[in-house]
């Protein structure tokens, strides 16, 4: 919602744009916002929800309830066949209707040949613990293997500390059939595994699920829910986690899920190569002085002679401009498949460390600034305490470290992404736009490590021209 | 309630052991099992007799029982420690089935060897290109660890 002050400053308008009343205004303004579709115009634009476990249950219970009332079944049968049918309602009344006993055979819910047929005597003894007991202490499941109740409670016992729900089946020798829901909380009467129960068979429909997914933060019960099942970035509203709701780990645009994946993979297989390019220092290019990084900028100045110079590749600062950054491209060798078997290895981990390198320096960079905003804070703190201005005249400091902070993250995922991108005019254009912003983040943790000397019109400049170069590239790129 | 059916199978086995086979309860565990298992005929293990140990775990026969080879053994299946990879021993027991059926399903394991499940990877390469030299070295560790000399 708009703050009084902000109405005002947008109220200085010409007349004929201008409205009569604030209501006016206001009403004018939703209809705007309504009729844009906001991801036209943000390329990571995702619609979720942040559910606590009794609104999944809820949920879950609404399916189920439409599928019991819907073919007349239990609601523990209607469970087995949403999970086995990842909650697709509409698929299983479809099927459902084609051919229902072929469906309920490959949901296990019946066996796939005639059931056991079971003799009426009145003592019947188990094949488990081979002890008779009168008839009325057997229990069997649709595909009728009859089994003392003492046994079945045993058997879910021994399923439930394995951590298995869901895919208990029947005792019998190659019998498919699943156990439902209601079957085993009949027969397991120990709280405690009762409850691990329930907490395990939770966790099962909502993997199954394709519209939910657990939020990956340590010991957070929050599950995320959205229509659109693609590789978006979703927030968790309780611990903050950010995530790919596709794949469930770090949020990793431009870079696609299955990219990631290979590319952390290598990484974890090559940690040993990589390990000795990660020092915190390096010579300075001109005097030849040690320099400790200790900021997230690559941008370097060296205390002793001055020489502005680039961390990454050691060159001139000047020759990084905002004409072609030239830093962040892999120069490839036109001649690499002429040359040896070795040549070509070697080239081939020095493309793969050139990319490494600037992903890791990144991922350091991010940190650094961290610790820098953290020390930041505390500047501002006193200044605050000392009365030169207050919180909200600094506000706008905060706002620009969390923007450099997502600017760097994105920037990070782009090296995997071109490390696998074949050669040609599309990765010339990825590469030109990643080095663009790359300058441009640059800048704005210069201005930001020296934030109280700079001014905050052209801070703010410099966030905003970061901002456009981050959504130019994924709207370019980002492909999901 | 698990006391009785060892009982059960244990009378059985000795009454009526499978052929090629024999299992004895420990004097002082009836968990505990002394299998002896005689090479298939026709497998390079032919000749040979295998010791085996058998345990029935507290949930027997909810839990599948453990058994480990004794004997030396080269099979694509079996490892160093005389582990055995077999489905029936971990996620496809069924409390239905009993130490008999373990046991014929392990003498069949040595007729039929599966190197496209394998839990010793040397061994196993080397019957997926070799055949006929892994035979061999199957038959000759046999003939040295699995000959009782008279
Ligand atoms: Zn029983
Ligand atoms: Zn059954
Ligand atoms: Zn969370
Ligand atoms: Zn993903
Ligand atoms: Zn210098
Ligand atoms: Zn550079």
């Amino acid at each position: 919602m708009n703050t009084e002050g902000d109405v005002d400053s947008d109220m200085e308008c010409s007349d004929n744009e201008c409205f009569g009343d604030d209501s006016d205004y206001y009403n004018t303004d939703d209809i705007d916002i309504e009729q844009v579709d906001p991801s036209k115009n943000d390329p990571e634009y995702f619609e979720f929800e942040c559910l606590t476990e009794e609104q999944v249950e809820r949920l879950l219970n609404e399916s189920v309830e439409l599928l019991s009332n819907n073919l007349q079944i239990l609601p523990s049968l209607a469970k087995v066949l949403l999970h086995y049918h990842n909650w697709n309602v509409s698929e299983i009344i479809g099927k459902y209707r084609e051919n229902a006993s072929q469906l309920l055979i490959n949901s296990r819910v019946k066996p796939s040949s005639a059931p056991a047929s079971n003799n009426c005597s009145r003592y019947l003894t188990c094949p488990v613990c081979v002890l008779t007991h009168s008839s009325d202490k057997f229990l069997s499941l649709n595909c009728g293997h009859l089994f003392c109740k003492g046994c079945w409670t045993i058997h879910f016992e021994v399923q439930i500390n394995q951590g298995i729900s869901t895919g208990i089946s029947c005792m019998a020798r190659e019998c498919e059939v699943l156990v439902p829901e209601d079957f085993v909380l009949k027969l397991v009467l120990q709280p405690n595994i009762k409850e691990k129960y329930l907490q395990y068979i939770f966790q099962d429909y909502v993997k199954s699920h394709p519209q939910l997914r657990f939020c990956p933060g340590p010991n957070c019960q929050v599950v995320i829910k959205s229509q659109d099942t693609k590789a978006k970035r979703a927030t968790c509203s309780k611990c903050k986690s950010i995530f790919c709701f596709k794949c469930g780990i770090d949020y990793h645009a431009p870079t696609d899920c299955h990219t990631i994946q290979k590319w952390l993979t290598k990484c974890a297989d090559d940690s040993e190569t990589a390990n000795y390019i990660s020092a915190h220092t390096k010579d300075c290019p001109k005097c030849h002085i040690c320099i400790e990084k200790n900021g997230g900028c690559n941008h370097m100045q060296c205390y002793n002679c001055k020489y502005d110079f680039c961390w990454m590749c050691l060159g001139d600062w000047k020759a990084h401009g905002s004409e072609y950054y030239e830093c962040s491209r892999y120069k490839e060798n036109p001649n690499i498949a002429h040359e040896s078997v070795h040549a070509q290895a070697r080239e081939a981990l020095k493309k793969y460390l050139h990319y490494y390198e600037r992903w890791e320096n990144h991922l350091k960079s991010l940190k650094l600034e961290k610790e820098t905003f953290d020390k930041l804070k505390t500047r501002i703190n006193q200044k605050v305490m000392s009365g030169r201005g207050t919180w909200i005249d600094w506000q706008y400091l905060f706002t620009a470290a969390s923007l450099l902070a997502k600017c760097r993250y994105t920037l990070q995922y782009t090296y995997p992404y071109a490390y696998y991108m074949d050669t040609g005019p599309r990765k010339e254009l990825f590469e030109y736009q990643q080095a663009q912003l790359e300058a441009e983040i640059e800048n704005l943790s210069w201005k930001i490590e020296r934030a109280e000397t700079t001014d905050r019109g052209d801070l703010e400049n410099q966030m905003d021209i970061a901002e456009k170069r981050r959504t130019t590239l994924l709207k370019d790129f980002l492909d999901v | 309630m698990t006391s009785r059916r060892i009982l059960v199978e244990t009378k059985n086995l000795s009454k009526d052991p499978p052929p090629g086979i024999s299992a004895t309860p420990d004097e002082d565990n009836c968990r505990y099992f002394h299998v002896i298992m005689a090479g298939p005929k026709g497998s390079p293990y032919e000749g040979g007799l295998f010791k085996l140990e058998l345990f029935l775990p507290e949930n027997y026969p909810l839990c599948p029982p453990s058994v480990r080879f004794l004997t030396k053994i080269y099979h694509p299946n079996i490892d160093k420690l005389g582990r055995i990879c077999l489905d029936i021993l971990k996620d496809q027991w069924s409390p239905a089935l009993q130490i008999r059926t373990v046991l014929l399903s392990i003498q069949a394991l040595l007729s039929a060897p599966n190197p496209d499940d394998p839990l010793a990877n040397d061994v196993a390469n080397m019957w997926k290109n070799d055949e006929e030299e892994a035979i061999s070295v199957a038959k000759s560790w046999t003939r040295r660890y699995a000959v009782m000399d008279s």
